[in-house]
């Protein structure tokens, strides 16, 4: 394990140099691009130059550049930065957002694994049969589709055509334990409430999810038969044993490399919520980085950027341990 | 020769694409008049597998689209009924009539939106700003990469390490999000260069087919372009880095090294050649992704947008969508869609004919007769 504890540390250390490069970028993003920003929040070209003097001093507009990102960093970590625009607190701001965002990607999770492993392994199994050849368009138009225009075609659907969905508010449960709805609820065990998050979160939650379950069906099927073909299956079955059996070894093998895509796809469905919560009218952390944009809100557009960044690169390195841990095999 | 006594059986599709490519190495006589004759054997290959690409049908017809989408960008704007920012309303003075029209009133094709506009004719625009779009991005965003990618790779050692780790920060980050950071923080300082640029006026109406004075109204597209710049990079600097690692081990390198060459002339003249196929093959792939990365931007700037572009008239329509006026969605959604799986059905059977794996089970399928 000598060599698990090596790699753990040299991943680790280039996690803080990573994290540090995608703080800078965001700040180079907000504050170094724009052509005047405290303009802007002062109310636009119109605005009293008093205002416009007294947020370039608030927001160390007339600071270098390192004392702009010092200042920026601080206030968005020890959560003082305000909101130029509307006086929020721009980390508690995006706290409040992000948990919508998370159980929409949850959901999306949640297709991914109970649609896209089973439907690969069957088309694996059913190999050039019609789910086969289901899945494999699937892939294709998952990749190729606009999720936003796959989402307008299930509102046209199912809202304005059969009526079976809402596509405004989130039902909160009454009290709020991690933040998450669907989580509260579930832990105090107010069912209708529960009902009520899966009917709005169902469809997002797929049409987030559309392009993943294809990407890993297509995945766990081209895995399962390159096990299949393997060596130590063909011994299984000259040992005689049951069909069941054979499939659990199969499957403990074919679902290593699995593991590794569905993290990056975490990170995928982060990035890709935005046009899904625009397109649903999800109140997450995405849509509130569109909506900052129109308000050229920078420091919600940082905040957000750098949550995501951070989510990002957390996933990436607990999928990278996940892995050694799960496949002996790999040591770096 | 091999080659030389086997016969295919060709079909009248293979002699087509015979006579292309006899017709594009002609072009190198002129500046290189033994280069046909050297490269004989390249130039065969080539004929190969468009001869496997000819018995693919999902590649034809991938081809066949993304030729479409070519064809569209190109003489949309030309052939367009209306122009982009025609109004059936202000032009007919009939309101009721051309507010929202349903497919087929009136002129209309594909309907109009609110302010009366033909949406076919906007869609043909939109085909020239995603065709502009992709083949300003993926030239220039691949070209930084492979820069990078072929620095890193060749030096080794301190270089490789930190230009990885900048490429790491990139990759950090969900593309479409810091794309959309980035568009939106460079429009207004791309509007001001635009409008006070005379040249840069006339370049960018006459590229996406505009009028001259809502040249300054391209900005957030050309910020989207910009953006994806930044965005698209990151994976062709690793796969370049990795495809270099591999090659820079050769005889040939060492024997370059030795003839002392200037290290750009051994990395562009000599290592670059050997890389640029998987290059070009994952380029192909990525056609469809920048169509539709694109589209997702305009799509979420959507009120930024004042030129139709495919996403930006999804955007615009999707109001009207509950009301059950369904064809400013959905048709260009579907353009979006077709353009995307025509690149996409054509790269992927590209692939299957440029992987060494899959390569030689096609090859099987081309009768040959032995004379």
């Amino acid at each position: 394990m000598a060599g698990l504890g090596r790699f753990l540390v040299r991943r680790a250390l280039t996690f803080i140099p990573t994290l540090i490069g995608v703080t800078l970028l965001a700040y180079i993003i907000a504050f170094a691009i724009p052509a005047n920003p405290a303009q802007a929040w002062a109310g636009g070209i119109k605005a009293s130059s008093k205002v416009v003097a007294s947020v370039i001093a608030e927001y160390h507009l007339n600071q270098p550049w390192w004392d702009q990102y010092y200042y920026f960093m601080k206030g968005v970590l020890t959560d003082t930065i305000l909101d130029p625009l509307n006086g929020y607190r721009v980390m508690s701001f995006m706290l409040t957002r992000f948990p919508i965002t998370f159980e929409l990607t949850l959901f999306a999770l949640f297709f991914l694994i109970v649609l896209g492993i089973p439907l690969g392994i069957m088309s694996a199994i059913k190999k050039d049969t019609w789910i086969d050849a289901l899945v494999r368009v699937w892939a294709l138009t998952g990749v190729s589709v606009p999720i936003f225009w796959l989402g307008y075609l299930f509102i046209f659907f199912f809202f304005y055509m059969m009526g079976w969905i809402t596509i405004a508010g989130i039902p909160y449960p009454p009290h709020s334990i991690t933040g998450v709805p669907v989580i509260d609820a579930l832990i105090e065990g107010d069912w209708v409430c529960v009902w009520n998050n899966i009917a709005r979160f169902t469809l997002p939650g797929f049409t987030l999810g559309f392009a993943g379950v294809g990407v890993i069906a297509r995945l766990v099927r081209n895995s399962y038969l390159e096990v299949m073909s393997s060596d130590f299956i063909y011994y299984a079955h000259m040992r005689g044993l049951k069909k069941a059996r054979v499939l659990t070894h199969t499957l403990r093998n074919a679902l290593v490399p699995v593991v590794t895509v569905l993290g990056l796809q975490f990170g995928g469905l982060l990035g890709g919520a935005p046009i899904t919560e625009t397109v649903f009218g999800i109140p997450g952390m995405g849509r509130a980085m569109v909506q900052a944009i129109f308000m050229m809100d920078f420091p919600i557009l940082i905040a957000g950027t750098l949550l995501i960044g951070f989510i990002y690169v957390t996933t990436n390195l607990v999928v990278d341990i996940l892995y050694a841990f799960i496949d002996p095999r790999v040591r770096f | 020769m091999k080659e030389s006594n086997e016969v295919y059986e060709k079909s009248l599709l293979d002699r087509l694409s015979d006579s292309i490519i006899y017709l594009l190495v002609s072009f190198t006589t002129p500046f290189d008049k033994e280069w046909k004759r050297r490269n004989k054997s390249k130039i065969d290959e080539w004929k190969l597998m468009l001869y496997a690409l000819n018995r693919s049908p999902i590649g034809l017809s991938g081809l066949a689209l993304g030729l479409l989408f070519i064809a569209t960008g190109i003489l949309g704007p030309m052939i367009a009924p209306h122009s982009y920012d025609y109004s059936f309303i202000v032009a007919t003075g009939q309101y009721n009539k051309y507010y929202l029209a349903a497919p087929g009133t009136g002129g209309a094709l594909l309907g109009t939106d609110d302010l009366g506009r033909d949406l076919f004719s906007q869609m043909l625009y939109g085909a020239r700003v995603s065709l502009v779009v992709t083949s300003l991005v993926l030239p220039i965003g691949i070209s930084i990469g492979v820069i990078i990618g072929l620095i890193s790779g060749y030096y080794g050692g301190w270089v490789d390490e930190s230009l990885m780790r900048f490429t790491d920060i990139f990759l950090a980050f969900p593309g479409l999000i810091l794309a959309l950071a980035f568009s939106s923080a460079l429009t207004d300082r791309l509007t001001m260069a635009i409008a006070y640029n005379k040249y840069l006026t006339g370049l960018i109406s006459t590229l996406f087919g505009v009028k001259p004075n809502d040249a300054i109204n391209i900005s957030p597209i050309l910020s989207i372009v910009i953006a994806l710049w930044v965005v698209w990079w990151p994976g062709y600097a690793r796969v370049t880095r990795g495809l270099v690692l591999q090659e820079k081990n050769n005889v040939y390198v060492e024997a370059s090294k030795a003839l002392g060459l200037s290290t750009p002339s051994i990395l562009l003249k000599h290592i670059l050649p050997n890389v640029i196929g998987p290059i070009l093959v994952l380029m192909t792939l990525d056609i469809g992704g920048v169509i539709l990365t694109e589209a997702g931007l305009s799509f979420l700037m959507g009120a930024m947008m004042k030129i139709p572009d495919w996403g930006a008239i999804v955007q615009h329509g999707s109001t009207f969508l509950v009301q059950g006026k369904w064809w400013i969605v959905i048709f260009p959604g579907l353009a979006i869609l077709v353009s995307v799986l025509g690149w996409n059905l054509f790269g992927d059977s590209l692939r299957d004919i440029l992987d060494p794996k899959t390569r030689r089970s096609i090859e099987f399928k081309i009768k040959k007769k032995r004379k």
